[in-house]
């Protein structure tokens, strides 16, 4: 399993980049990830994003529907696109912390 | 991870850890290897002739060179066991004629190989002069190493999510119409009719559509896009809330068992709801599953007819039911063959009659068609994250073919290809669009 250096600390991520353990997450750990998906600054928007997928996963054990996404934080479609250029499930969800889902991503 | 593709160290495989040294029953790999071998495998195990005229179909062997990536190698990592047992110089003298024993070593190489370096685009098969299908070959190692438990992780999940909760994403019902009814009212805002339907459950409806659950979780405007099509083509159609996967990832485990469940509940909601014809979202393995494989899988065939959405949309064209205007569609597209639809599914002419007509300046890859690269993402790799650096290593070939197009928008049938084309695009700075075919009939529609 291949890892990545976070402030001195070694972290085990999959092939894709997904975290193994979600304990370790923290909100400098995913302005890390952030960074790695080509997300220089984690503005206030994509925080409500990463922060309502972490909740609802610490709540439900799966990621939301992007509908449920778009409902709770009022954003659109598009612009939940453009603020995670590689999309809700390899760019938003994996800075949140999610593990990959299964399927075609 | 070494750099370098390597079938000598199985370490991707889940639980090769676990296995190595431990408990892997032979006896039981024996018995699984006999099973599967066919009479068809027998054929082909015989016809190789080693002439290395499969070397430059490959795309991992075109990526990185390595002799052992060669799909003619691949297939003897499978056909020494075959010899070890089969073929009586094997039996007597098996290290002269390369035969090997069904060992630990060998079955996690195997694992390695079949499921790591190989993507079952079948694109050796077709140019083999003596026609040995190297994707069959692969599956039935497949579905041997499944039932040892040697599936990797994330294609094994994704069979298992499928199997417990009819969908391979484990979206809930409501979840499922909460969405559509969502895009129901999208809909109708986009086309300004309140009558726009996204029909549930229609009974008697002319077609059952399908989607890929990827489709409803996160990328869900391609819903709207198929949904926009019909309503201008005036379809007689439904999504059913009983059953609406398109996908098949047994096909990729090369679990029968599992694959005959997950066609069978399609087959059985298509006759529940009386549809003369079941569409199949632009999905390359689930059309392929489907379509060509579901009848053997369940020994009958079946009493409608099956058929991709991009043959349903090229007939709207044809017949003039949906009318295009190219200009909308402006900057130079070229379209990307799934393997399971062009190369083992027939689907060829269609996206070319569609993109002649609802784009302006349409480019082809080369080559394309039949002889098209696969992507890299083919046979569920995307799912298996253990070889995610080979993947996109062995997408080099295709993201070559993209460049040389000068193409700004890349247009392809298939959720999967889609998904690994967007990691191209990111990994070699490809700067363009990838879309599914519906988008792009979508935006030219004329309304």
């Amino acid at each position: 399993m291949p890892e990545i250096e976070y402030k001195d600390k070694k972290i085990e991520v999959d092939e894709d980049g997904f975290i193994q353990d979600p304990d370790l997450w923290n909100n400098d750990l995913a302005e890390f990830l952030a960074r790695m998906e080509g997300i220089e600054n984690m503005t206030e928007d994509h925080w409500k994003v990463v922060n309502f997928l972490r909740n609802y996963y610490l709540e439900f054990g799966i990621a939301p529907m992007i509908r449920k996404l778009c409902k709770e934080t009022g954003f659109t479609l598009k612009y939940i696109y453009e603020l995670f250029p590689s999309g809700p499930a390899k760019g938003a969800c994996k800075i949140a912390g999610l593990p990959k889902p299964t399927g075609c991503v | 991870m070494s750099s370098r593709l390597s079938v000598a160290a199985p370490s991707g495989v889940s639980g090769a850890e676990g296995a190595a040294g431990t408990g892997l029953d032979l006896a039981r790999a024996r018995e699984l290897f006999e099973k599967k071998i066919t009479r068809q495998l027998v054929t082909y195990f015989h016809a190789c002739a080693h002439c290395g005229l499969c070397n430059d179909t490959c795309h991992y062997y075109l990526a990185t060179g390595d002799p052992r990536m060669v799909p003619a190698y691949k297939a003897d990592r499978f056909r020494r066991v075959y010899k070890r047992y089969h073929d009586w110089l094997g039996r007597l003298v098996p290290r002269w004629v390369g035969a090997e024993e069904l060992s630990e070593a060998v079955i996690l190489e195997l694992a390695d190989n079949v499921f790591g370096a190989c993507t079952m685009c079948r694109r050796c098969t077709v140019n083999c002069p003596m026609g040995v299908d190297m994707g069959l070959l692969a599956r039935a190692a497949r579905g041997m190493l499944d039932a040892l438990g040697l599936t990797p992780r994330g294609l094994k999940a994704t069979v298992d999510v499928h199997l417990q909760t009819r969908n391979n994403m484990g979206i809930s019902g409501e979840d499922f119409v909460d969405t559509i009814e969502w895009l129901e009212e999208q809909l109708q805002d986009e086309v300004g009719d309140s009558r726009a339907r996204i029909p549930l459950n229609k009974k008697g409806a002319r077609m059952l559509y399908t989607l890929n659950p990827r489709e409803p979780k996160y990328f869900p405007l391609t819903i709207l896009a198929a949904a926009k099509i019909m309503y201008a083509a005036g379809e007689d159609w439904t999504l059913s809330t009983n059953y609406w996967d398109v996908t098949n990832y047994a096909l990729f485990s090369g679990n029968d068992e599992a694959a005959r469940t997950i066609a069978g509940w399609l087959r059985d909601e298509a006759v529940n709801l009386g549809v003369q014809e079941v569409v199949m979202a632009e999905c390359g393995h689930g059309y392929r599953a489907f379509r060509w494989e579901g009848p053997n899988w369940l020994k009958a065939s079946y009493p409608f007819r099956v058929r991709g959405f991009v043959e349903l949309m090229a007939e709207y064209v044809r017949d003039g039911r949906i009318r295009l205007d190219p200009a909308r569609n402006d900057k130079p597209i070229t379209y990307h063959d799934p393997c399971n639809q062009a190369r083992s599914g027939g689907i060829v002419q269609e996206p070319r009659y569609i993109l002649h007509r609802a784009a302006a300046d349409f480019r082809e890859m080369n080559p394309h068609g039949v002889q098209n690269f696969c992507c890299g993402g083919g046979g569920g790799m995307l799912s298996m994250t253990e070889f995610a650096e080979r993947r996109i290593r062995a997408g080099k070939v295709k993201a070559d073919q993209i460049r040389a197009t000068g193409a700004e928008v890349v247009a392809t049938s298939c959720h999967n290809c889609l998904d690994q084309l967007m990691e191209l695009n990111k990994h070699y700075k490809l700067g363009v669009k990838i879309c599914n075919l519906c988008e792009v009939v979508a935006e030219a529609l004329v309304l």
